[in-house]
């Protein structure tokens, strides 16, 4: 991905308060993209606080010295930017998606709404649309399982706190509180702010400095504890539901570990459209559903087997994922499946390529894990890399076939 | 989108072509006119199994060497089962369009049907009704669309558990081969393609394919039935939708209904979002959208809030549509209006939308619209149109749905399942 006259698209530089700037110049599109990924997020949440970081987010829109609440909102929509936030375990984002004339509009109310006031008299009210979320998301199968598999998969480890936080701490959980936390966490070394699309890198810099090179500066500290993943069982029994969730977890690579595109091909050899669960478990009804999956997180990972099935079948269920596990432990994937998975990730490539908010999200990943902007050309290159080889390598070091974490959520107690 | 070509090929294929020559890749959608509206009553839930089978083996082909055939040149392909229409949606590399047209073609045309597919196919159905009923927001939808659109629009592709016992192998067949022809077929392309070529693609692999002459280019009678009911559940939120009888897309109101949609929950600064949520803090999730299959439409609202708030957010909700036509200001419209034709230049860089909007075009107005036509007819929406649509579309007739543990204006305990009332 280099422009017509040859020179790197990328631009990184570090402003005076320690914020990281990057840029994507993107000639052939329309829109442009910015945002703030802070890097804090559910894991960095204390444990009587769990749900801070998420609830903070929800509070980045009530106010700041310039604007009240409902101000930040019209001004974005005037705009009409396509705009939200997301928190995750590692980080937290704010984004815009604007018409490129929008820009300087868009990374001024950005700036602005990141240096919230965190308004006293917004925050019981929006502790009630946070308590809403909790309780929507216990009316979700796949949610309660997902945080139940968290939970007990990083036991008395911070990945195993909920995003979403508890009833039991966001009830008692006090403004002064959140703002000790943002006060540390928000600070600019602590963040990076990221545009995407159709511009000039000069002035957006000019314009990044205006709006947040008086952002001040901190120390977020670094206290996050590496995880490990147990063995054992962990069912949840929650007779409303009518489906049942089985999972299997096992270690695997952190989202820094060279091997990341090697996970990503044999889950998606294990569990993606086309793969074996699809043809071996799915299409013998054993499950609704069946996929793999690699949680990536800076300094651990997990590979999670998963499936929705009859309350009867998680037996039959979980003996063909064993099977399936064993078999691609034990033999080289074939030099055909490994080739259609690059295939796909090519064309998915390309496709990235034509959005803004596409690229906004990997830069922001590649700049955490990587620390600099990496080209299609070379995230081709280590897909290229992908053999049968280094999927059965991979296997060799972080097996599948071993007992691993299982999971069960859903109206029956199982296993018994 | 004047270098739009659109034509009829003689073969009986509609098709449209939007070449962006900058584009990396090609974006092509397969709509077939047939959903779940065509069902058989005794057979609901057939598109939807026509859908998970027909690409499960050819006279050439299994389905894995199909999906193979299509992961080898890295297609990003999917379907989907609608109301109307069953669609299939592809992109590609440039370079591998026709490869993916032609296997579009042998699974649409040259299906088998295997037995032991049709027989998973059958169970994987049943469990997704059973699956249904742990989806709080989906069993809204049903039971909303359902009531709001009437006994044939508001169908669910899934069908019901006592129909999709009725569907054989037999009935699948015989559906495809009334269903699947180029007189029902319209295709959109956008992307690095020239139109030239995307004909000569389409005549190759589909000439001949079934009957040629035009048909399901009707739409079905909206069945809109005001009144309230409640379908007792045990959930921590209550589920609450209401429905009122709205315009078609191709009315001349319809970009005023898209203004109303923006003015109340196109953004967060939208009216549902600041006064459901953010001033009262009664809801997470508060939305409003509107549902136009050809011909019809209807408009809805909803929210998901505890038991205890639900009667609460529920006078909000009627509350603020009834307080448009009284206090709506130009600068709140204007915002409304922004949104919508900002989200022209930011999705419609993804080639993916562009290829979108054109078969929504061909859909519903038989012919591609210039993006110019929709911007005009959008930005002359005033204040007093609103107030007018708002008086011409009255909502004292609501169909109201609610999911959870207690109907609304109920102090006392849940009542019966699916016990009705009057609003």
């Amino acid at each position: 991905m280099s422009n017509s006259n040859g020179k790197s698209p990328y631009t990184v530089r570090k402003l005076d308060n320690g914020l990281t700037v990057v840029i994507e110049q993107m000639p052939d599109v329309r829109s442009v993209a910015a945002g703030f990924a802070v890097k804090t997020g559910a894991r960095d949440d204390p444990k009587e606080l769990a749900g801070v970081s998420h609830f903070l987010e929800h509070m980045m829109f009530k106010g700041t010295p310039k604007r009240e609440w409902q101000q930040i909102t019209i001004d974005f929509d005037r705009m009409g930017s396509q705009y939200n936030a997301y928190t995750s375990e590692d980080r937290t984002v704010y984004y815009g998606w604007v018409r490129t004339g929008d820009l300087e509009k868009q990374i001024e109310l950005l700036a602005d709404m990141i240096q919230s006031t965190l308004p006293p008299e917004e925050f019981t009210t929006e502790k009630g649309v946070v308590l809403e979320e909790i309780a929507m998301s216990k009316d979700q199968l796949d949610h309660v399982a997902f945080d139940f598999l968290q939970e007990k998969v990083f036991e008395n480890h911070p990945l195993g706190w909920p995003i979403l936080g508890y009833d039991e701490t966001l009830n008692p959980m006090t403004r002064d509180q959140m703002w000790a936390y943002f006060k540390k966490r928000y600070a600019p070394s602590n963040m990076m702010f990221v545009v995407a699309g159709n511009v000039d890198p000069a002035s957006v810099m000019g314009l990044v400095e205006k709006y947040c090179g008086s952002l001040e500066a901190g120390d977020p500290g670094d206290e996050r504890a590496p995880a490990t993943v147990p063995t054992g069982v962990a069912t949840l029994k929650v007779d409303r539901f009518q489906q049942q969730v089985v999972a299997l977890s096992f270690p695997s690579v952190s989202a820094f570990d060279p091997r990341v595109e090697t996970v990503s091909a044999a889950t998606t050899i294990l569990g993606g459209d086309n793969s074996r669960f699809f043809w071996n478990i799915m299409q013998k009804g054993l499950a609704l559903r069946a996929g793999a999956y690699h949680m990536d997180y800076t300094d651990c990972g997990i590979m999670i087997l998963y499936g929705t099935c009859e309350p009867d079948r998680c037996d039959a269920f979980l003996e063909a994922v064993r099977e399936e596990s064993n078999r691609i432990c034990s033999e080289r994937v074939s030099p055909e499946e490994a080739d259609r998975v690059k295939n796909k990730r090519r064309t998915s490539l390309a496709i990235e390529g034509e959005a803004p908010y596409y690229r906004l999200t990997q830069l922001m990943d590649d700049m955490e894990f990587y620390g600099r902007p990496r080209t299609v050309g070379e995230r081709l290159a280590e897909v290229d890399e992908v053999t049968p080889d280094t999927i059965f390598d991979y296997f060799q070091s972080l097996p599948i076939n071993t007992e691993g974490h299982l999971t069960s959520v859903g109206p029956r107690t199982w296993p018994a | 989108m004047s270098n739009v070509v659109h034509e009829t090929l003689p073969s009986g294929i509609e098709y449209a072509v939007l070449p962006l020559p900058d584009r990396r890749v090609v974006a092509f959608q397969i709509r077939m006119l047939g959903g779940c509206c065509s069902d058989p009553a005794d057979k609901l839930g057939l598109a939807h199994l026509i859908d998970e089978t027909i690409d499960m083996g050819t006279t050439t082909r299994t389905g894995r060497e199909l999906s193979d055939a299509f992961d080898a040149i890295g297609a990003g392909a999917g379907s989907g089962t609608g109301r109307e229409t069953t669609t299939y949606t592809c992109s590609v590399l440039p370079e591998h369009f026709e490869r993916a047209v032609e296997l579009h073609a042998d699974f649409l045309r040259n299906p088998t049907f295997p037995e032991d597919a049709v027989d998973v196919a059958l169970d994987l159905a049943r469990q997704e009704l059973v699956a249904l009923q742990d989806d709080a927001h989906g069993l809204l939808d049903k039971y909303l669309g359902q009531q709001a659109c009437g006994a044939i629009l508001g169908r669910h592709a899934l069908g019901e558990p006592e129909t999709i016992g009725n569907v054989s192998r037999q009935s699948i067949v015989d559906h495809w081969r009334s269903y699947f022809c180029n007189g029902r077929m319209i295709v959109t392309v956008a992307g690095a393609i020239e139109a030239k070529n995307v004909s000569r693609v389409l005549e190759k692999y589909f000439n001949g394919f079934g009957e040629s002459k035009q048909a399901g280019r009707d739409g079905f009678a909206m069945a809109f039935t005001p009144g309230t009911t409640h379908y007792d559940k045990e959930l921590e939120q209550q589920q609450i939708g209401i429905g009122w009888p709205g315009v078609e897309v191709t009315h001349k109101d319809y970009p005023i209904q898209q203004a109303v949609i923006g003015i109340l929950s196109g953004g967060m600064s939208g009216r549902l979002f600041t006064e459901v949520r953010e001033k009262r803090g009664l809801v997470y999730w508060v939305s409003a959208w509107s549902e136009t299959p050809r011909g019809a439409g209807t408009m809805f609202m909803g929210a998901s809030t505890m038991p205890e708030r639900c009667d609460e957010t529920y006078d909000v909700l009627v509350g603020e549509v009834e307080r448009l036509s009284e206090d709506l200001t130009e600068e709140e419209l204007q915002r409304a209006k922004t949104g919508i034709l900002a989200s022209h230049e930011t999705r419609g860089d993804t080639t993916r939308a562009r290829c979108s909007d054109l078969a929504s075009d061909l859909f519903f107005f038989g012919k591609p619209i210039p993006i110019e036509t929709k911007i005009a007819e959008l930005e002359a929406v005033t204040v007093k149109d609103v107030r007018r649509y708002l008086e011409n579309y009255p909502r004292d007739q609501r169909c109201v749905v609610t999911v959870g543990p207690r109907p609304l204006g109920s102090a006392g305990p849940s009542s019966k399942t699916q016990a009705r009332a009057s609003s």
